[in-house]
């Protein structure tokens, strides 16, 4: 459940995220698909690596084995 | 099939075949889907236009369209010679100018006068005027030079004849002193006048011995470093039948000759006879030494002495007020040189310019081709306008835009933002005439993959404070002159702002601040199996609560297992960011070409993306499965049963079924290319015969540099590239793939060298309980971070990010072999002038 609830979550900062930049930089349409394209392409990039990683831990195969303490 | 002159006729066939041209341009142009226009995505329309200039307006057109700066002029006088062109002279002019120019720099820099960066801005200048000026200014300054130059010479003379005459003086007086002693000593009552030279032991004769030896002398000074030499010469030329004596002088004289302060002794040398004396002249010539005259009569000397004392201050004055009127000129010369360089320096472009122009036969017009995006159309029309009017002409500028087949050169409008990132894609590569540009994706791909790298948000912050500061002090740097390395981190700024943003981003999910992992998103999700945590070290702890929500759990830090978890994770990571990456490229490459992209993602996704759900499917179930096994024994024995290895239902059809279409789409990249282009140059070239015929008449230049590579068509040389190109793409796959696994490895070092500097320098330092070993530590902590992570390791990861963008993300589509947009703006040229 964790995993689609922070989806989400990064869906909507995405659209958060274009709709500022829609707001504050209004160029016309070229330069608006240009800057919807990167907030996009920005979005994918952490929703992925954050998704590698929750998915990583989400099964362990391997668990923390402290060290000896010195 | 209609024959050609039906074709001609026919009005309303010939519209359909124009129409099926241009529909078949624009899809050649986007590639499959008509998607909306992006900005950045392809480069700017550009045009060929020719300009017809009327000889008056020529100067002023070429000056108003240098100041817009949006044409890049084609040279048309090509064949000729620099010396056979119309404005030849005008730039020789120019030449000299520029000449005078530097020369002025030369001289105000040895007088250590600066001058001023801005200066006082007059009214535009006319070029004979400037160059009169400057010609009679230099007569000036040159004249004032050599009356300075004489002056000195002749100052320094006298300066050590002074010196001779002070020291020689000493000489003889320390001698007559002795001398007049050593009489009193052996004879006391002869008269004390009658002196002698004391180097003389026979004093019988008791008048003027040096007259009845005839002894003569001579005075002068050498060099230090020659004095010994000279005087080793001297007696053995002379076979030891003379005296000499010297004196060093304390301070460096001015010699005369060269003007440089030399170490100089003073000398007298005493000899008898002609002979001996032309033999020492002929050796002070030799050494160059300065001889200068002397009289062995007391109250001569003071004479001389008193002479050129007065003489020296004289000339002292007027060398002051030579050198001060000398000033004033310099100065006055400062206050103007920048903008007189400017102004030099722009009209040698506008005349560069003006000889690439063809000059028509009745010398009436100038006629110019040249490079010019689509936007700027009204603009130029505009300068075009104002240059006739300013001018007086009567006749204003005709534009007119040609039709050609070359390739146009290659233009982004890119603002301070965006001019970085395009910077690093043009510097594999410039982009072909509108094909797709991967600096769209760049800009957010390139910091992400560095923050891959170098996840640390303590680092990160850092980094962005660094970059912060840069860019709040752009423009005192704008203005600057920097230097080679603080240039590039200059223009770099927004790159290396993106590159700290994102890496606070991943360095918070892989829960690293300087390698110490915090708790900051919630409990982690270990905790020990029992209460009193025995076997902690040798089973380990054991998941009680819900994953850690955002990032790696900070359970892991410093434990044992802590590496192989990383490990595992990071690879994996690699692996799919890279085949994201990777079927980026091959979509992009759909803007380009639209078959070749299909058969691609077959292959890459069919291995690699089976490769990518596999480890997603293994994370998702937690199932114990060999990756590696699964992987190989597909290719090896597809047909095996998977036993323990299955992931999923039916895996083993789907293992076959992927194979079997990775397999066909290897002939489908190679074969259908050449045959479909043959088929398109067949047709494009019935067409074209067309439009040669009503197109005669609209350019006049474009027919005769048609490119003729459209012409040919060697099959086997495409179906060759093509092999070539399958092969780089199917052996590339795997190679590629692999490629990303250094995402990992940049990583991993980067956390290993963090945690050894925090474990063994500041915790260490720490442990000793002393405050100095705690500051020392803390020193050496922050310069070790610093140097090694903050500059070594940026710029380690800033490479290796720019390299699997270049190689790994670029090759599946980009071609880059378009040439850059040049053109003639005096921005850019005062642009050159400053870095040059």
């Amino acid at each position: 459940m964790g995993f689609l609830l922070t989806t989400l979550v990064f869906v909507v900062i995405g659209i958060v995220a274009s709709l500022c930049a829609r707001i504050c930089c209004n160029k016309g349409p070229s330069a608006n698909l240009l800057h919807l394209t990167l907030v996009i392409t920005a979005t994918v990039c952490c929703w992925m690596m954050w998704a590698i990683v929750y998915l990583a831990q989400m099964n362990p195969l391997i668990v923390p084995i402290l060290s000896e303490s010195e | 099939m209609s024959t050609l002159s039906d074709t001609y006729k026919d009005p309303i066939n010939l519209e359909v075949l124009r129409r099926r041209q241009r529909m078949r341009q624009k899809m050649a142009k986007h590639g499959g889907g008509c998607i909306p226009p992006m900005d950045l995505f392809r480069s700017e329309a550009m045009h060929l236009v020719q300009l017809i200039v009327p000889i008056e307006s020529a100067h002023l057109t070429v000056s108003y369209l240098g100041d817009i700066g949006l044409i890049q002029f084609k040279d048309l006088n090509a064949e000729k010679s620099p010396f056979q062109r119309t404005y030849a002279s005008q730039i020789k002019r120019c030449g000299e100018m520029t000449r005078k120019l530097r020369f002025f720099n030369d001289q105000m820099s040895k007088a250590g006068i600066t001058r001023s960066s801005k200066s006082v801005a007059r009214a535009d200048m006319h070029l004979e005027d400037l160059e009169a000026k400057l010609g009679e200014l230099e007569a000036e300054l040159i004249e004032v030079n050599a009356n300075n130059e004489k002056l000195q010479h002749g100052y320094s003379e006298l300066t050590e004849y002074k010196l001779v005459l002070q020291k020689a003086g000493e000489f003889f007086k320390d001698a007559q002193i002795s001398a007049s002693a050593r009489q009193k000593e052996i004879s006391p009552d002869l008269p004390a006048e009658s002196l002698a030279t004391p180097l003389l032991k026979d004093h019988e004769s008791s008048h003027d011995l040096s007259k009845q030896v005839r002894l003569g002398f001579v005075t002068g000074l050498v060099p230090k470093e020659k004095a010994m030499a000279f005087e080793r010469i001297i007696f053995r030329a002379t076979r030891g039948n003379v005296l000499l004596r010297q004196v060093a002088l304390e301070e460096a004289v001015v010699d005369p000759t060269s003007g440089q302060k030399v170490q100089k002794n003073i000398f007298v040398v005493f000899f008898s006879g002609e002979r001996l004396k032309s033999k020492i002249v002929k050796i002070s010539e030799a050494f160059a030494v300065n001889r200068y005259p002397f009289t062995e009569d007391m109250g001569k000397q003071t004479q001389m002495i008193t002479e050129v004392s007065g003489r020296l201050s004289e000339l002292k004055m007027t060398i002051e007020a030579g050198l001060q009127h000398r000033g004033t000129l310099l100065r006055r010369i400062g206050e103007q040189y920048e903008q007189w360089n400017q102004v030099v320096h722009k009209e040698k472009s506008i005349y560069h310019i003006l000889n690439m122009l063809s000059i028509d036969v009745t010398k009436k017009c100038l006629v110019a081709e040249g490079w010019s995006p689509k936007y700027a159309t009204k603009k130029i029309q505009n300068a075009l306008q104002q240059a006739a009017i300013d001018s007086s002409s009567q006749v204003g500028t005709i534009f007119r835009v040609l039709h050609t087949k070359k390739l146009p050169p290659t233009y982004f409008r890119t603002n301070k933002f965006t001019e970085s990132f395009q910077a690093i894609v043009d510097a594999y590569g410039v982009a072909k005439y509108q094909e797709a540009n991967p600096g769209v994706f760049t800009v957010v791909t390139f910091p992400f993959l560095f923050a891959v790298m170098f996840g640390d948000w303590g680092h990160g912050i850092c980094l962005l404070l660094a970059t912060l500061y840069i860019i709040s002090k752009e423009k005192k740097f704008s203005g600057q002159k920097l230097g080679d390395i603080m240039e590039m981190a200059f223009g770099g700024r927004y790159v290396i702002l993106l590159m700290s943003i994102f890496s606070i981003y991943t360095g918070l999910i892989y829960n690293e601040f300087f390698s110490v992992p915090f708790a900051l998103f919630g409990p982690s999700a270990y905790a020990c199996r029992d209460a009193s945590c025995s076997d902690s070290t040798t089973v380990g702890l054991v998941k009680v609560r819900d994953t850690y929500p955002f990032g790696v759990d900070p359970s892991w830090h410093g434990t044992r297992s802590e590496l192989p978890f990383l490990n595992s994770l990071k690879m994996k990571m690699s692996i799919l960011l890279g085949v994201a990456q990777m079927n980026l490229g091959i979509m992009l490459s759909f803007f380009n070409a639209l078959f070749q992209f299909i058969p691609q993602m077959i292959f890459l996704n069919g291995l690699f993306g089976y490769l990518s759900l596999l480890i997603v499917a293994k994370w998702y179930t937690g199932s114990k499965a060999d990756l590696y096994h699964i992987m190989i024994y597909m290719f090896l024995s597809p047909t095996d049963d998977l036993g323990e290895n299955q992931l999923f239902e039916n895996q083993k059809t789907v293992q076959l079924v992927l194979l079997l279409l990775s397999l066909i789409a290897v002939p489908w990249m190679l074969l259908p290319k050449p045959y479909i282009l043959k088929a398109r140059h067949k047709t494009r070239h019935q067409d074209e015969s067309y439009a040669l015929l009503d197109d005669n008449d609209d350019s006049l230049h474009g027919e005769a540099d048609r490119d003729s590579d459209d012409q040919e068509f060697e099959f086997s040389e495409v179906f060759v590239h093509q092999l070539i190109h399958t092969i780089e793409f199917v052996l590339g796959a795997v190679s590629n793939t692999a490629s990303y696994l250094r995402l990992w490895a940049l990583s991993l070092a980067h956390s290993e060298l963090s945690a050894v500097f925090y474990e063994k320098v500041l915790l260490l330092a720490w442990g000793y309980n002393n405050v100095i070993i705690l500051i020392v530590g803390i020193i050496v902590f922050i310069f070790a971070t610093a140097g090694v992570l903050l500059v070594m390791e940026t710029l380690s990861a800033f490479l290796h990010a720019l390299r699997l963008h270049w190689v790994e993300f670029q090759n599946k589509f980009y071609e880059g072999d378009g040439y850059k947009f040049r053109p003639f703006s005096f921005a850019l040229l005062n642009n050159e002038d400053e870095s040059s």
